[in-house]
């Protein structure tokens, strides 16, 4: 499965990257959620975020979401810098370039599984047959092959998430990113989704996930530590690659 | 996005909330069906008084007396007999009149034909036979007009008061408020389509044998007086200009000028006056009427404005799911105002499908043609696509405002 290697230096060309990002909110007194941060990710890479609450993870995540933009510095998805597109160019980029999944999954409650993961695809108008083949695809891809027509409120916490990952994946992103995708699951669902993340990064894909659990970071290729809105340490996960990986388990948790 | 996948997404909404879209679009309805029905009344009354007589106009104008009522708006007829015999003299001199018919109004309270006898509800008018000649102003369905002072013509109305329609030849008996009954033969029956006063059943008898009315004219002598007159032209072309000297000398050195009461007004009016005063009159209606429409579909526009208010903040967080996985800011507008011009169309089909049953069943109670204002059904829909567009245009934007990082934080 995972022939290639996705991390050798000089071959892969960066997809998204920060330099020095910095982003500041104003309520009373400045709170610098992000205080110059600069991150790249290189394409096929597999990137964790861990951090203390409140330390800029969620923030940066919305930057390389294009959800956001920097109040300094530069964020540039396939070279093209976030800062300068309009608005509707950065929506484009998010349905084009961007998955998202949340930790709260974020479907859309009144429609069915294959019809949330049409959704990205009906902003992009992709012609309806070539939607539902689609989604029907990547429903099978996560499992779901069975649920097509559920609604989320008849769908398990895990199965929910599932459907949310096909949803990122609807128009063949450039970048998916994971804001704490295991925060509302139980250790061993969480476990399952972990194990379909592997099998995205070993697919070939780029993936940046927020985690608060260390044994879930260490299924990434590297682990980034923010503290207080600046990069504290990026640390390699040796061996992490394969999917033996998970072998090492029982390791110290988050905090 | 393409319209129609938003025209899909929209309408599951509404019909996710049912009970909610119904009383939403109520407004709309109510507002749109009022205005139809009112232009059905409006329409279907015209079109009963004017009847066909707004296809053409008849050689003819009839001399009334009118004055503003106290209260309300046009104009009230009079029955005054000021016009008295110099006066018919001198207005069928006139260049281009063919002839006069006075009418005057009998009391009349019983109607016999054999053993059935019918009480009130018709009238009696003393005029000359002039006007129900061939070729005259009413035409004769059957017989002719009256040559001796004991036949009779009854509309087509009286004819029908009884179960056995009269027709030429019946006899008929008339008895007056004050006792008197005088017998007459059915000469003919008239159609006489003449606006307001021709939905009345009537009795035309000769004017001479029996009108007794006198005035005392302004020379110190006693002439008959008549309430009204019609005065027939030689031909249609001139009818205005007749129209014309007929209402100078009626201004000037007439009897009936120094006869009529201060406040009152002398008209010579034609058909086409006769149709366009009654025009007037509904048009000023419909105004007033279009005035309450247009508040309550203010009304229903501020319902789905504000339903769709709700609705925004209701799905702020959906708002966010969809900005977060590629909707621009023109799909989020594009979606919600569909929406809202589905509600008003919603509103606009039923108002005007209520509206036009109200209308058809109001009219046929009360018995007038059917009208069906066409025009005021496109501008019924279109206003209804419109207090969508313009309800749904504020929270849209709100909603494509929404930024999507505090949307998709909420819980
Ligand atoms: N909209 C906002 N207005 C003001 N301050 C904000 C806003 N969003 C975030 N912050 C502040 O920015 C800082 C970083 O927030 P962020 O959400 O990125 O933290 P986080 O690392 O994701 O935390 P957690 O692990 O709890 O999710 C926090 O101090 C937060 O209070
Ligand atoms: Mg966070």
């Amino acid at each position: 499965m995972s022939v290639h290697e996705p991390g050798t230096p000089g071959e892969t060309a960066t997809v998204v990257a920060a330099t020095d990002v910095r982003r500041t909110y104003h309520l009373g007194e400045p709170v610098h959620a992000l205080d110059g941060v600069s991150l790249s990710l290189e394409e096929g890479s597999f990137t964790a975020v861990m951090g203390p609450s409140g330390s800029g993870k969620s923030t940066l995540m919305n930057l390389f979401g294009c959800l956001d933009t920097p109040d300094e510095g530069t964020v540039e998805i396939d070279g093209r810098s976030v800062t300068a597109l309009s608005g509707s160019d950065r929506a484009r980029l998010r349905g084009t370039e961007i998955g998202f999944v949340f930790q709260t999954f974020n479907l859309m409650p009144r429609l069915t599984a294959a019809e949330n993961v049409t959704m990205p695809m009906v902003f992009h108008d992709v012609v309806d047959e070539d939607r539902r083949a689609r989604a029907r695809t990547l429903l099978e891809r996560v499992g779901l092959g069975d649920r097509l027509d559920h609604a989320p409120s008849e769908l398990s916490g895990g199965q929910r998430q599932r459907v949310a990952i096909a949803r990122a994946l609807a128009n063949e992103p450039t970048l998916l990113l994971a804001d704490e995708p295991t925060g509302n699951l139980d250790t061993e669902t969480g476990a399952e989704i972990m194990d379909l993340f592997r099998e995205l990064h070993d697919d070939g894909r780029t993936i940046l996930m927020v985690t608060h659990e260390r044994a879930i970071a260490e299924h990434a290729d590297r682990i980034v530590h923010l503290v207080d809105g600046t990069l504290d340490e990026i640390e390699e996960v040796r061996g992490s690659k394969a999917a033996s990986g998970r072998d090492r388990s029982g390791s110290e948790g988050s905090e | 996005m393409n319209l129609r996948e938003s025209l899909r997404i929209g309408w599951r909404s509404i019909v996710g909330h049912k009970l909610r879209s119904t009383l939403t679009t109520l407004g709309v309805i109510i507002g749109i069906a009022s205005v139809i029905t009112f232009m059905i009344l409006g329409g279907a009354f015209t079109a009963d008084v004017v009847g066909d007589l707004d296809d053409e106009n008849e050689p003819m104008m009839s001399v009334v007396t009118q004055t503003e009522p106290d209260a309300g708006t046009g104009v009230m007829h009079v029955q005054s007999p000021i016009y008295t015999e110099s006066d018919v003299d001198r207005i069928e001199s006139i260049d281009g009149v063919e002839w006069v018919a006075p009418t005057g109004s009998l009391s009349p309270v019983q109607l016999t034909h054999g053993d059935d006898s019918i009480t009130g509800g018709f009238s009696a008018q003393a005029t000359n036979p002039a006007p129900f000649e061939e070729d005259g102003l009413y035409p004769l369905e059957e017989g002719e007009t009256f040559s001796t002072e004991d036949e009779a013509i009854v509309n087509l109305q009286a004819a029908r008061l009884f179960d056995e329609e009269l027709s030429a030849d019946d006899e008929i008996t008339v008895t007056f408020e004050d006792g008197s009954t005088e017998n007459f033969a059915v000469a003919g029956v008239a159609d006489v389509d003449l606006g307001g006063s021709s939905s009345n059943p009537t009795v035309y008898v000769p004017l001479d044998a029996h009108y007794t009315v006198t005035v005392e004219t302004p020379r110190d002598t006693r002439e008959r007086g008549y309430p009204s007159l019609l005065v027939k032209t030689e031909s249609i072309e001139g009818l205005d200009s007749v129209q014309d000297d007929v209402e100078a000398y009626l201004e000037s050195d007439s009897d009936a000028h120094e006869l009529k009461a201060d406040d009152h007004e002398i008209v010579a009016q034609t058909l086409d006056d006769l149709v366009e005063q009654i025009s007037g009159i509904v048009d000023q209606l419909t105004i007033f009427i279009g005035g309450i429409a247009a508040i309550s579909l203010l009304v229903g526009s501020i319902g789905i404005a504000n339903i769709m208010i709700v609705s925004v903040t209701e799905r702020t967080r959906e708002i966010g799911i969809m900005k977060a996985i590629g909707a621009r800011k023109r799909d989020i507008v594009q979606l919600f105002l569909v929406e809202s011009v589905i509600l008003g169309a919603i509103g606009a089909f039923f108002g005007v499908a209520f509206g036009i049953g109200l209308g058809y069943l109001l009219v046929s109670w009360i018995g007038w043609p059917m009208a069906y204002p066409l025009d005021w059904i496109v501008i019924a829909v279109g206003v209804g696509v419109g207090v969508g567009v313009v309800s749904g245009l504020y929270p849209a934007w709100r909603a494509a405002k929404t930024d999507p990082i505090e949307a998709l934080r909420r819980e």
